[in-house]
C-alpha cells in the first residue's frame, strides 16, 4: 500500500510543513534544533518560513488565499489544476504555488498582471467543459469553481464554440447510494481519488485517459464502498460528486446551520446539522484537530433520514388488550407514577447508547432516592479489580489525535475500522506517514492498512502478557507503543482477566515520554463513558439478580435485557426516541429526543465531553428526557431539584465536574493502581476466541436504533451485499 | 428609576463631549458628578414641578374616571356592574403604586386621561374595555410541571 | 260578508281545520311562524311537503313544509333539487311534469349540508408528514 505520499515525492522528500509540526512534534526530542528559517516577500511583505514551506503555505501565513481547486492540506499535493499559479520575480513563468517549496529571498506577487492573466485564463478552460447547469446543480451557492470564477475569472467570454461542437460530456458513473455523480461537472481536481487512497485507503478511484479524454473513475463497473466515502462529497469543489439522500433537497442558503455533536460511535465527531422547516436536511463535518480532523464516517452523515421514521411521537400506555395506545402526558406520567410508587425500590434502569448525561444523572437521582442502586448500562464492562472505579481503566486515555503518533500499535479484540472509523483514520495516517506497525487479536479483518494478525485466540494475550510471544520485544522497543482493547471483548465473562493481561502488558512497556498512555479502551456508544464516569454499573446483572417490579429503559434498544429475564408482574417503562426493541416489550412508552432535538452532554471514548445543540424542535409531544424524569420526580413526591439546563448542569457539576468541561479531554491516571488491584482477579482467560460484531461493510451501517430505522443506510447495506455478487 | 439611569446616563455622556470638545478641560470625577448633580435638578418637568403636584393630578384622574364610571356601564351596555368597574379602576392606579418618578407620574395621568377621554366620547368599543378585564387571558404555565404538559417553556 | 272581514275569518277557521285541529296548528305555528293556507302540490321522498296559494304575492305563494322527522332542526338544504327550482321559481313545471329533467342512474342522493354535524367534511394534508410515528406491532 501506499507508504509515501506524492507530496513527500514532490517536495524531494521533505515533508509539508503541516506534517513536519506533526512529525516534529512527535519526534522533537530527536531533532534538537529547528531548521534555519528562510524570509521570502509575498506582495512585498516579509514572512519567515521553515525549508520547505509551499509558496501557498507562506501566503496562508500572513493571510493571502491563493485560489485552489486540488490542493487540500490533508492530502498530498497533486498540483494538477493549475489554479494557484503566481507569479515569482525573475521567474520566466508563473510557478503553482501548492506544489512550489519557497526559495530564499523570493518575490512571490500573487495579485500581479501575470498572475491575474494566469488565473483568467485556466478558469477559462475549466469553464470550457464545464457545463451551465448551476441553476439545477446541488453544488450551486457552496461550489469553489462558483465562488473562484466570480473572485477571479475574466469578466468576459471568447467561448462562441457552442453550436460548433458543444461541451466534452462524460458519463455519470454509479457510486453506490450514497454519492451521486454528474461527472461532466468534473474538473479533474483528483481530490476524491487522494482522499480514496490515502485516507480511506480504498485505491477504486482512478482517472483514464488523457487530456480532453481524462475521466475519474473506478476502472470497473463498481462502487465506492467506504465507511468514510461520503467525505469526497465535501472534497468535490464542483458539483461533480453529490449526496444523493440530499439531492435536490435544499440549497446552502436556505438552510440554518447548528454545531453539534455525532453519538452514532463513541468517537463523538463534530458535526454542523442543517435544518430547514423543521427538519434535518444533511449533516456535514466540522474541524476539530483533537477528534474528526474535517472527516466524518458515513453511519454520521447519512442516517440521518433515520430521524424521521419510527419515531416516538406521543406517550403510550399498554391498555388491557395488550396493545399500545397513545395517550396524552399526564395519563402517562400519573400512570407510570403509580407503577413507581407500587413497586417501592424494586425499580431498575438500564441505559442504553443514546442516553445523554443529563438524563443519566437525573435517572440516578431519581432511583437513589427511591431506594434503588439498580442503575446499569446496557454494554458490559468487567466490574472485577478496580473495575469503573478508576477511569483510566475505561478510556481511550492516549486520546484520538494521539494515535497519530505511535509508532506500534496493539489491537485486541477489536475492528477500529467500524466500532471508530476516525481512530481507525488516525491509525491508518500514522501507518502511512509515520511507519506505524500494527499488530491484532482477534479475528481477521480488513483495516484498509496491513498489520500483522496475531490469530483470534486469548492464549496470545496471555502470551504477550507473560512476555513470551515474539512481538513482546516489538512492543518493548516502540517508543509510543499503544495497546487498543475492544469494549467488546470486554464484555465477555472473561473480560476482567482480558482488562488485566492488558494492564499486565502496557505496564511491560516503555513509552519514551512520560506522559504516553499505553492502554487504551475503545468503547462503541456514545453515553457509555459518561454513564460509567457517573457512576452506573456496566451489563445488567444486576438487574437479573434483582428482578426488580419496574425497569426504565433509556433507549435500551439491544435487547440486554428481555421480558424473560423478569418477573412477570413487572412494569417496562421505555424512554427514547425509536420505536425499536426497547418500545416493543414496554409498558409504558415516554417519547424521548434524538441528539439533534436537544441539547445535551455527552463524554466520548477519550474522556471528552462535547454537548449537542438543539437543530430542529421534538417532533410530536416528545420532551427532553432529562424533564420526562423531573416531571416524574414530582408526581412521585421525590422532587429532583433542578428545574432547567443550568441547573441541571450544576448538578452535572456536582457529580462529575469533567462533564460539564465541553470540548477538554480529562485524562486518567492511577494505571500503576489499576494493575495492582487487578492482580486479584480470579478470572482465568477462557479458550474461546476472540470476536467482533463489526467484521465487514455490511455490519457497519445499521447497527443502533438511529441507524436501523434509516432507509439510507438499508440501502448501504443492499450495496455492500450487491458488490460483493459482482465479479470485480 | 429607570428613567433617572437613562438620564444620568444621558448627562454623563454629554459632559463626556463637552469635556472632549473643549479639549482643555480635565476630566475631574468629582467635577463630573457635581455637574450631573445640578443638571438632574433641572429636569424639565412634564406637568408637576413635585410629588405633591403629581399626586393631585393623579387623585384628579381618578375621581374623573370614578365619576364616569355608572354612566359607562350604562353607554356600553357591558357585562359588569359600576362595582366591578370601581374595583377595575382602583386596580389599575394600585398597579402603578410603586412608581416615585414625578415624570413618570405625569406620563402616566396624561395616557389615562387619553384613555378616559376615548372612552367618554365612545371612541371605544365593547371590546376594548372588556379587554381591562382579561376574561379570555391564559394564564402562562409558571411552574415546571405545568410547563411540561404543556410543552412549553 | 266580506267587507265585515268574515271571510278571512272563515278561511282561518278552513285553514285550522286543514291542519288537523287547534292543537297542530299551534304546532305549526310555533315551528313555521305562519299559519297559511294553501294546497298541497307534492311531496318529495324525504317528507317535505310543497305548498301554493297563489292568492298571496309572488315570492310568498310557493312554500315548503319540511317533513316532521326533522322537528324544529329544518334547513334550506333540506329541499331536493329537483324541488328547489319549482320553490325559487326557476320553472313553473312540478318535478314531475317536467319532461326534459335529466335522471341518471349516477345522479347522487340528495343530501342536506352536514356542516357543523359529525358528517361534515374536513380539509387534510395530502403532504407526507415531515416525521413518520412508530406503529406498535400488533399482537
Amino acid at each position: 500500500m501506499l507508504r509515501t505520499t506524492l507530496g513527500k515525492v514532490l517536495t524531494g522528500g521533505s515533508l509539508s510543513p503541516k506534517r513536519v509540526t506533526a512529525v516534529v512534534r512527535a519526534a522533537s526530542s530527536q531533532t534538537g534544533k529547528k531548521p534555519e528559517q528562510i524570509e521570502v516577500f509575498i506582495d512585498d511583505i516579509p514572512v519567515k518560513v521553515d525549508p520547505g514551506t509551499t509558496v501557498l503555505q507562506a501566503a496562508a501565513m500572513i493571510g493571502i488565499e491563493i485560489p485552489r481547486f486540488c490542493y487540500h492540506e490533508r492530502l498530498a499535493v497533486a498540483g494538477n489544476c493549475r489554479m494557484c499559479l503566481v507569479e515569482v520575480e525573475k521567474s520566466p513563468k508563473p510557478v503553482a504555488a501548492c506544489a512550489m517549496p519557497v526559495m530564499k529571498g523570493w518575490r512571490i506577487k500573487t495579485d500581479s498582471e501575470m498572475t491575474k492573466k494566469a488565473r483568467e485564463g485556466i478558469m477559462e478552460f475549466l469553464l470550457i467543459n464545464h457545463p451551465l447547469d448551476c441553476p439545477i446543480c446541488d453544488q450551486g451557492g457552496e461550489c469553489d469553481l462558483q465562488d473562484q470564477s466570480m473572485a477571479f475569472g475574466s469578466d468576459r467570454s471568447r467561448f462562441v464554440d457552442i453550436d460548433h461542437t458543444g461541451k466534452r460530456a462524460v458519463e455519470d458513473k454509479d457510486l453506490g447510494p450514497l454519492i451521486k455523480t454528474v461527472m461532466t461537472r468534473c474538473i479533474h481536481c483528483t481530490r476524491c481519488i487522494r482522499f480514496a487512497s490515502e485516507v480511506a485507503g480504498v485505491d477504486d478511484l482512478g482517472t483514464t485517459g488523457r487530456g480532453n479524454d481524462m475521466q475519474i473513475g473506478t476502472y470497473v463497473e463498481k462502487m465506492f464502498l467506504s465507511e468514510l466515502s461520503g467525505n469526497v462529497i465535501d472534497l468535490c469543489p464542483v458539483g461533480a460528486l453529490t449526496s444523493k439522500p440530499y439531492s435536490f433537497t435544499a440549497r446552502p442558503w436556505e438552510i440554518r446551520k447548528i454545531d453539534s455533536i455525532d453519538v452514532l460511535d463513541a468517537v463523538g465527531s463534530n458535526i454542523v446539522v442543517s435544518s430547514r422547516t423543521g427538519e434535518v436536511m444533511r449533516i456535514m463535518p466540522r474541524v476539530n484537530e483533537e477528534i474528526n480532523e474535517e472527516w466524518i464516517a458515513d453511519k454520521s452523515r447519512f442516517s440521518y433520514d433515520g430521524l424521521k421514521r419510527q419515531r416516538l411521537i406521543t406517550p403510550m400506555l399498554r391498555d388491557n388488550t395488550g396493545e399500545l395506545k397513545p395517550v396524552d402526558w399526564e395519563a402517562a406520567l400519573l400512570t407510570v407514577a403509580k407503577q413507581i410508587r407500587n413497586a417501592g425500590s424494586s425499580i431498575g434502569a438500564v441505559a442504553g447508547g443514546f442516553a445523554d448525561a443529563e438524563v443519566l444523572v437525573a435517572v440516578k437521582d431519581l432511583l437513589n432516592y427511591l431506594g434503588s442502586e439498580a442503575l446499569c448500562t446496557e454494554h458490559t464492562f468487567p466490574l472485577d479489580g478496580s473495575g469503573t472505579d478508576l477511569r483510566s481503566s475505561y478510556l481511550l486515555n492516549n486520546g484520538i489525535a494521539g494515535a497519530e503518533e505511535a509508532d506500534f500499535v496493539l489491537l485486541v479484540g477489536t475492528n477500529p475500522r467500524f466500532e471508530a472509523p476516525l481512530l481507525n483514520s488516525r491509525l491508518r495516517k500514522a501507518y502511512v506517514h509515520n511507519e506505524l506497525d500494527v499488530a491484532l487479536i482477534g479475528p481477521k479483518v480488513d483495516l484498509r492498512y496491513q498489520y500483522q494478525h496475531l490469530g483470534d485466540s486469548p492464549s496470545i494475550l496471555q502470551q504477550l502478557a507473560n512476555g513470551q510471544h515474539e512481538v513482546n520485544k516489538k512492543l518493548k522497543a516502540a517508543k509510543k507503543p499503544l495497546i487498543i482493547v475492544g469494549s467488546e471483548v470486554l464484555a465477555r465473562p472473561d473480560g476482567s482477566a482480558i482488562l488485566a493481561a492488558a494492564q499486565k502488558l502496557s505496564a511491560s512497556t516503555s513509552p519514551e515520554e512520560q506522559n504516553w498512555r499505553v492502554l487504551n479502551v475503545l468503547h462503541k456508544v456514545a453515553s457509555q463513558v459518561a454513564a460509567l464516569d457517573i457512576g452506573y454499573t456496566p451489563g445488567v446483572d444486576r438487574i437479573r439478580e434483582l428482578n426488580p417490579k419496574v425497569l426504565l429503559l433509556l433507549g435500551a434498544d439491544d435487547g440486554a435485557i428481555e421480558k424473560s429475564d423478569l418477573p412477570n408482574d413487572s412494569f417496562i417503562i421505555y424512554l427514547g426516541h425509536h420505536g425499536d426493541h426497547g418500545a416493543s416489550i414496554a409498558d409504558a412508552i415516554l417519547p424521548g429526543v434524538a441528539y439533534t432535538e436537544k441539547q445535551a452532554t455527552y463524554v466520548n471514548t477519550e474522556g471528552r465531553a462535547q454537548q449537542t445543540l438543539v437543530a430542529v424542535s421534538p417532533p410530536g409531544r416528545a420532551r427532553d428526557d432529562w424533564k420526562i424524569i423531573r416531571a416524574l420526580s414530582e408526581l412521585l413526591g421525590a422532587k429532583l431539584p433542578y428545574d432547567n439546563l443550568n441547573e441541571i448542569r450544576d448538578r452535572l457539576e456536582e457529580v462529575a465536574p469533567h462533564l460539564t468541561k465541553y470540548g477538554e479531554a480529562e485524562t486518567a491516571n492511577y494505571f500503576k493502581q489499576a494493575q495492582e488491584l487487578s492482580k486479584g482477579i480470579k478470572t482465568q482467560l477462557d479458550n474461546s476466541p476472540f470476536d467482533v460484531k463489526l467484521k465487514e461493510l455490511s455490519d457497519y451501517f445499521m447497527t443502533d436504533s438511529i441507524s436501523r430505522a434509516s432507509p439510507t443506510m438499508a440501502k448501504c447495506v443492499q450495496a455492500v451485499l450487491k458488490q460483493k455478487q459482482s465479479k470485480f | 428609576m429607570i428613567t433617572t439611569k437613562i438620564l444620568n446616563l444621558l448627562f454623563i455622556l454629554f459632559f463626556s463631549c463637552q469635556c472632549h470638545s473643549a479639549r482643555t478641560v480635565t476630566c475631574d470625577r468629582k467635577m463630573a458628578h457635581q455637574t450631573i448633580r445640578q443638571n438632574l435638578k433641572q429636569v424639565k418637568p412634564i406637568l408637576s414641578l413635585d410629588k405633591e403636584e403629581a399626586r393631585k393630578r393623579v387623585l384628579s384622574l381618578y375621581k374623573a374616571w370614578y365619576r364616569q364610571l355608572p354612566y359607562i356601564v350604562k353607554q356600553y351596555d357591558i357585562p359588569k356592574t359600576a362595582e366591578q368597574l370601581k374595583q377595575k379602576l382602583r386596580e389599575e392606579f394600585t398597579k402603578h403604586q410603586d412608581i416615585k418618578d414625578v415624570r413618570v407620574i405625569d406620563m402616566l395621568v396624561i395616557k389615562g386621561q387619553m384613555e378616559l377621554k376615548e372612552t367618554v366620547n365612545i371612541w371605544k368599543q365593547k371590546g376594548h374595555l372588556m379587554s381591562y378585564f382579561k376574561d379570555t387571558w391564559e394564564p402562562k404555565p409558571t411552574d415546571f410541571l405545568s410547563k411540561f404538559l404543556a410543552g412549553k417553556e | 260578508m266580506s267587507y265585515f272581514g268574515l271571510d278571512r275569518f272563515f278561511t282561518f277557521l278552513k285553514t285550522i281545520k286543514n291542519y288537523g285541529g287547534l292543537k297542530a296548528s299551534l304546532y305549526k305555528i310555533y315551528r313555521m311562524d305562519s299559519l297559511r293556507p294553501g294546497t298541497l302540490v307534492g311531496t318529495d321522498k324525504f317528507g317535505n311537503k310543497y305548498y301554493e296559494n297563489n292568492a298571496y304575492f309572488y315570492g310568498r305563494n310557493r312554500w315548503v313544509e319540511y317533513a316532521p322527522q326533522y322537528g324544529t332542526d329544518y334547513d334550506g338544504s333540506q329541499v331536493p333539487a329537483e324541488w328547489f327550482g319549482w320553490l325559487h321559481y326557476k320553472t313553473d313545471y312540478l318535478p314531475s311534469q317536467d319532461a326534459a329533467r335529466p335522471k341518471y342512474k349516477w345522479m347522487m342522493e340528495h343530501t342536506q349540508n352536514l356542516s357543523g354535524t359529525p358528517g361534515q367534511f374536513m380539509p387534510y394534508s395530502t403532504t407526507q408528514p415531515k416525521v413518520q410515528a412508530w406503529v406498535p406491532p400488533k399482537k
